[in-house]
């Protein structure tokens, strides 16, 4: 069963359209969301959240149509988004950070959590003393505690060094083995090509693309519109 | 989390009991009247700083309603007394009760609403409140000028002394425990970024109306408390006062730090009392600067920057 099906979803801002249309399935374990900067991404990834209340279209979840469901209920309903800017709970420890979360949607165990995203060393310490990298996987580790079916993840390795970048994709390939589904909004394409397994491209709005990775090199309209005709991504 | 009621965290609670237990011994022993009667007063204050931390402290929903809730707590055991005669554990008890339900329903409007918006609507809705009360009292011709002569808590003031510091201690036992659950997690959470607790699955609101409602039930049995210690309710506890010195005193305290609030209570109504000895009515003024200049520089708490 498809687990997210969204039909003609559209979104403006004082008039400019911030998506167009889009319409796209996820058919399989994890999916990449790209496009160039100001193509949508991140307006449509809050749309399918609850962040952001889209003006027409059809957000179906898990066969529940949720287009007009309040952002807590997506999440009892399985379906949560981390934030491309950090949003921890700075006066709390890590612990304390997903110990929030430990009631929504059956919860999951904290060890367990802290110890797929790799933060098992950190549970005592204050998320306000965290590096920048460890405070990305905490942004994961808090939607892992509602139990998601599928996550929702803007640039989940915006702004890490390569180190930490890997260290965040090895947790989240874990979490796909795993059976958590995962749509991933995000700029560094060369590190999760290899672990998403389709690509839906989006430009002013529209999606211009939906297929394999392979398949996107060879996209006349991909080239053009995101990568200038060239391609610079080693796939 | 820590359930327990030792460790750290806790320390800070029993460091403050045990300075109201200190105080309460060396009042009994000093036995000036006019000692025991400024920290009765100042532990009233702490009551309400109490409720106002617990509340607003804790989920940086910045509450200037307090006063008329401390009205509430007041005029409801005046009108009680002189209408039912009922005894004074009754008053206190009933002046709860009513003052849960009056913040339930100020909560309910208040809270959807976050920051500047949320603070001008604690103000104005109170300010409603309050004026509809007078008018109510007047329409049923009673006496909007207050209850004179109301019983006390106990006929000696080292009882009422005692029965204050009893009645402190559990509040702030319980409120301290409260923010040590997961339910005060989620407050502290609510403290650091609300949206981000929402995005994750957790609506707030819940939460928040049971926080307000119960804070604001705290702050009147405070103010029944204050009617039933000087035997008068009148409009004047619907005042200025009964916002100022609590924020002072939870501001001072550590914001959200619950057990802050009693050192520095008693430390703030000493200093004021002893002050209006020299400058009068100045001190209010001077006690009000002082709380603009600690919200500016000193946000979460004076306690806390330091730290």
């Amino acid at each position: 069963m498809t687990i997210l099906v969204v039909e003609g979803l559209s979104k403006s801002w004082g008039g400019n359209k911030a998506i167009d249309g889009m319409t796209f399935s996820l058919e399989k374990d994890a999916m990449a969301l790209i496009g160039p900067n100001g193509a949508g991404k991140t307006t449509l990834l809050s749309s399918i959240a609850g962040i952001t209340l889209p003006d027409q279209g059809r957000i179906i979840f898990d066969g529940i149509d949720i287009t007009k469901t309040k952002i807590w209920k997506r999440v009892g309903l399985g379906l949560v988004k981390t934030f491309q800017v950090v949003r921890p709970f700075v006066s709390l420890t890590v612990r304390e950070n997903l110990e929030l979360f430990s009631r929504v949607h059956g919860g999951s165990d904290i060890d367990s959590v802290l110890e797929v995203m790799g933060l098992s060393q950190f549970g005592n310490k204050k998320a306000r003393e965290l590096s920048h990298g460890n405070l990305k996987r905490l942004e994961v580790a808090k939607a892992l505690m509602t139990n998601p079916k599928l996550l929702l993840l803007d640039e989940p390795i915006g702004g890490l060094s390569n180190n930490e970048a890997v260290g965040v994709i090895d947790a989240l390939s874990s979490l796909k083995k795993k059976g958590t589904k995962m749509i991933i909004v995000e700029h560094r394409l060369s590190e999760i090509f290899p672990f998403v397994d389709s690509v839906v491209v989006m430009d002013k709005g529209k999606k211009i693309f939906q297929g394999t990775t392979t398949e996107l090199f060879d996209d006349e309209k991909v080239r053009e519109a995101y990568m200038g005709g060239e391609t610079n991504v080693d796939s | 989390m820590n359930y327990r009621f030792e460790g750290k965290k806790w320390s800070r609670l029993w460091i403050s009991i045990s300075v109201l237990i200190i105080l309460l011994v060396i009042s009994y022993v000093v036995n000036m009247p006019y000692f025991t009667f400024s920290l009765i007063f100042a532990l009233i204050l702490v009551i309400l700083a109490l409720s106002w931390d617990f509340s607003s402290g804790v989920t940086g929903y910045v509450n200037f309603g307090l006063p008329f809730f401390v009205g509430v707590g007041a005029f409801s055991s005046g009108y009680l007394y002189y209408t039912y005669k009922l005894p004074v554990p009754f008053l206190l008890f009933i002046s709860f009760l009513l003052g849960i339900t009056s913040g339930f329903l100020f909560s309910i409007p208040t809270l959807r609403v976050r920051g500047p918006f949320f603070t001008l609507l604690s103000l104005l809705l109170p300010l409603l409140g309050t004026d509809f009360i007078l008018a109510f009292w007047t329409v049923l011709g009673l006496p909007t000028i207050g209850y004179y002569n109301l019983p006390t808590l106990s006929g000696s003031l080292d009882y009422v002394l005692l029965i204050v510091t009893a009645i402190t201690a559990v509040i702030s036992f319980v409120l301290y425990w409260i923010t040590q659950t997961h339910f005060g997690l989620v407050l502290r959470g609510i403290g650091d970024d609300e949206d981000a607790i929402i995005s994750n699955g957790l609506n707030t609101f819940p939460y928040k109306l049971v926080t307000f409602s119960l804070a604001m039930g705290i702050v009147s049995l405070g103010g029944a408390i204050y009617a039933l210690f000087t035997s008068y309710a009148g409009v004047d506890t619907f005042g200025f006062t009964f916002l100022m010195y609590p924020m002072l005193i939870a501001i001072l305290g550590g914001r959200g730090s619950i057990a802050g609030s009693l050192p520095a209570g008693i430390i703030i109504v000493l200093l004021s009392q002893y002050l209006s000895l020299y400058i009068g009515s100045l001190t209010l003024i001077i006690f009000s600067i002082l709380a603009i200049l600690l919200l500016l520089f000193f946000p979460k708490g004076l306690m806390r920057s330091i730290q």
